[in-house]
């Protein structure tokens, strides 16, 4: 059912992206530039606002997208690409799903001689240029974060996303380095909760039960475990003595930083990295040079800047 | 606990015990379990961690004692989980505070899912689809409706009184509540009403029903309707434990669900079954989970014990039913 629904989404999709650019065609030589998108997951709210900024910016620049949703699977991604390389789009642009399995998407456009720009997340082949972020980098900061404010003593319990995905491994890097440089720090207890909100909640009243005088602090890989921990935690009436830190900086987060609930978050700039995508592509496209790697630094979210942040509050992300 | 009234045994002590495996096994197996976690773990008896897996069980609770209805009547409901999302991403957008009374969200979520579960029942009944391609295109629709109402992202900024719903009162957390109320009223329905009977009875023989006069289409119909409705109180209690409505919740929820209406003795092929033994597997699900956490047992390891603990009980469960 999935598969059928997503043919006929396809196949409307492709009948509104192959005609449209035929239509200038026939007025003069200057049609716009498409560019195809394959991306991760259109169900995550991260994705979404990647995708929002990459279509404000192609309006901006009078380019076409067409944009498919591989969901989650690369199989899927690679099938978009193979379509995009047939139609003969301009440039391509990748939101991996998988770092080996998408590989293949990047290898065949490059075979194909059409440029290909990896966004968010990496694969395990060089595509012709990348924007993202070091997620290893999101979790040193929460984890520099905790240290700071346990004075850099204490036990604390790691949720993380699903095991084995990109996100959750880097971030899992991430907070281990920290914790090697602060022998204080006790990692108590870790656990997957699947990047939901739902089995966070779930989980954190399970090690409220069984730790629950001895947490000083909670790292969640992503905002929303983050807030289901938070929940958990304000039902126990426990929050005045557990610290409660997670990434992305989702809307919600934000909110929760700047009413004083939530301690702290780390803002990835989905509107940044999905401008800065289809800027590169337009570039490629035009055979002009570019940057092989823009990396664009994540920031730590408290009560002291979340002002800052509260606008552009649109950027969560949840592989 | 199979459900049609066994014949009294009067004879040997063997027969005895072996009635009463048959009607308690269930039981057994669940105070095996408890007994073993509360050695392993003395936290795992204390009244704040059994009222805690009492909550966690509540919303997957409500869901299988919807769709033990639904498999009684010998079909299944694989929309359960989106039904769940949407209906949950639904009530939270008519919960911002400020906007509606706490009625308006909880009718309009319950008012989505029987809707649902009403299209499920026609599909199955007048379009003669099979319940389980129907109800899995009602997964699919129901998941992308509700990406469509929330544009993909949480719906949040929630009410407090909503997320009242998912706290306690006088100690008790109010989903606890809520399941004992919708599996009083569907074990009441199953064992005192009409369309009850009609339920087992159509899923024990269609043919046999419908020769005997019974409108087998509306029984279905109401199964499938109550389940759905039943999903939608599911996705209203979710969204106020997570304070938000959430597009990407529920998923798999539906296999729970099913699981725990099989751990509780009901025949997958319809006509056998109780809502008191969904219950119980229910709560078998959810202390192992808890358990497990309590135990600090890998996420890897949780997966592997759980499928064999849910086998093993039927096992356990069907074998004493088949014995002496």
């Amino acid at each position: 059912m999935k598969t059928c629904l997503l043919s006929i989404a396809l196949s409307l999709c492709f009948a509104a992206g192959c005609h449209k650019p035929s239509e200038p065609d026939k007025t003069a030589g200057s049609r716009p530039l498409v560019i195809g998108v394959s991306l991760m997951n259109m169900a995550n709210e991260y994705i979404v606002s990647l995708n929002d900024a990459m279509a404000a910016e192609a309006k901006k620049s009078g380019l076409q997208l067409i944009v498919n949703d591989a969901q989650r699977s690369p199989e899927k991604q690679v099938q978009q690409v193979e379509t995009f390389i047939a139609e003969k789009v301009d440039a391509i642009i990748l939101n991996p799903c998988e770092v080996e399995a998408s590989s293949p998407a990047v290898d065949k456009a490059l075979a194909a001689g059409i440029p290909i720009v990896n966004v968010n997340s990496e694969t395990q082949s060089q595509p012709t240029a990348f924007v993202g972020s070091h997620d290893e980098e999101s979790a040193r900061l929460a984890l520099e974060y905790i240290a700071g404010r346990l004075q850099g003593k204490g036990e604390i319990v790691i949720m993380h996303g699903y095991m084995g995905q990109a996100a959750q491994i880097k971030r899992d890097r991430g907070a281990r380095e920290v914790l090697a440089k602060h022998p204080g720090l006790h990692l108590l207890a870790e656990q997957t909760a699947e990047w939901d909100r739902a089995k966070a909640v779930t989980l954190m009243e399970n090690w409220l039960q069984t730790h629950g005088e001895r947490i000083s602090a909670v790292f969640a890989q992503n905002d929303e475990m983050a807030m289901g921990a938070l929940l958990a935690i304000e039902q126990a009436k426990k929050k005045d003595q557990i610290i409660v830190v997670g990434v992305d900086a989702i809307g919600d987060a934000i909110q929760a930083v700047k009413n004083g609930r939530l301690d702290a978050t780390v803002f990835q700039d989905a509107a940044g990295q999905g401008g800065i995508a289809v800027q590169l592509a337009s570039r490629l496209a035009k055979k002009q040079a570019v940057q092989r790697e823009t990396c664009i630094p994540f920031q730590l979210v408290t009560k002291d800047n979340v002002d800052k942040f509260v606008k552009s509050a649109t950027t969560p992300r949840a592989p | 606990m199979p459900c049609p009234p066994e014949p009294e045994t009067t004879a040997s002590l063997a027969a005895v015990v072996g009635g009463w495996l048959r009607r308690f096994g269930l039981v057994l197996a669940l105070a095996l379990i408890v007994a073993a976690l509360g050695l392993a773990k003395p936290n795992f008896l204390t009244s704040s961690n059994l009222i805690n897996v009492a909550r966690q069980i509540s919303i997957n609770g409500i869901l299988a004692v919807g769709v033990t209805l639904v498999l009684l009547t010998g079909g299944v409901d694989l929309s359960l989980g989106s039904l769940v999302a949407l209906t949950g991403v639904i009530a939270a957008s008519f919960a911002h505070p400020g906007d509606f009374f706490l009625v308006v969200p909880l009718f309009m979520g319950i008012a989505a899912g029987t809707a649902c579960g009403a299209i499920n029942g026609a599909v199955v009944t007048r379009g003669g689809v099979p319940p389980f391609i129907a109800t899995l295109g009602m997964m699919t629709i129901a998941r992308g409706l509700a990406q469509v109402l929330s544009g993909g992202r949480p719906v949040s900024n929630m009410n407090p009184d909503m997320t009242r719903i998912a706290g306690d009162v006088a100690g008790i957390p109010i989903p606890v509540v809520i399941l004992a109320c919708v599996a009083l009223a569907a074990w009441a329905i199953l064992a005192n009403t009409r369309i009850g009977r009609h339920i087992y009875a159509v899923g024990g023989n269609e043919n046999a029903a419908r020769a005997s006069g019974i409108h087998v289409c509306r029984v279905k119909m109401f199964a499938y309707t109550f389940c759905g409705g039943l999903a939608g109180l599911a996705g209203i209690v979710l969204a106020a434990r997570i304070a938000t409505g959430q597009p990407n919740a529920g998923i798999a929820y539906e296999l729970d669900a099913i699981a725990a209406v099989v751990i509780g003795g009901t025949s997958l092929s319809g006509g056998v079954g109780s809502v008191g033994g969904t219950v119980l597997g229910a709560l078998l699900m959810g202390v192992i989970n808890n358990g497990l956490d309590l135990l600090d047992v890998s996420s890897y390891y949780q997966q592997i014990i759980k499928g064999m603990i849910i086998i093993g009980a039927v096992w356990f469960d069907r074998r004493n039913a088949r014995g002496s």
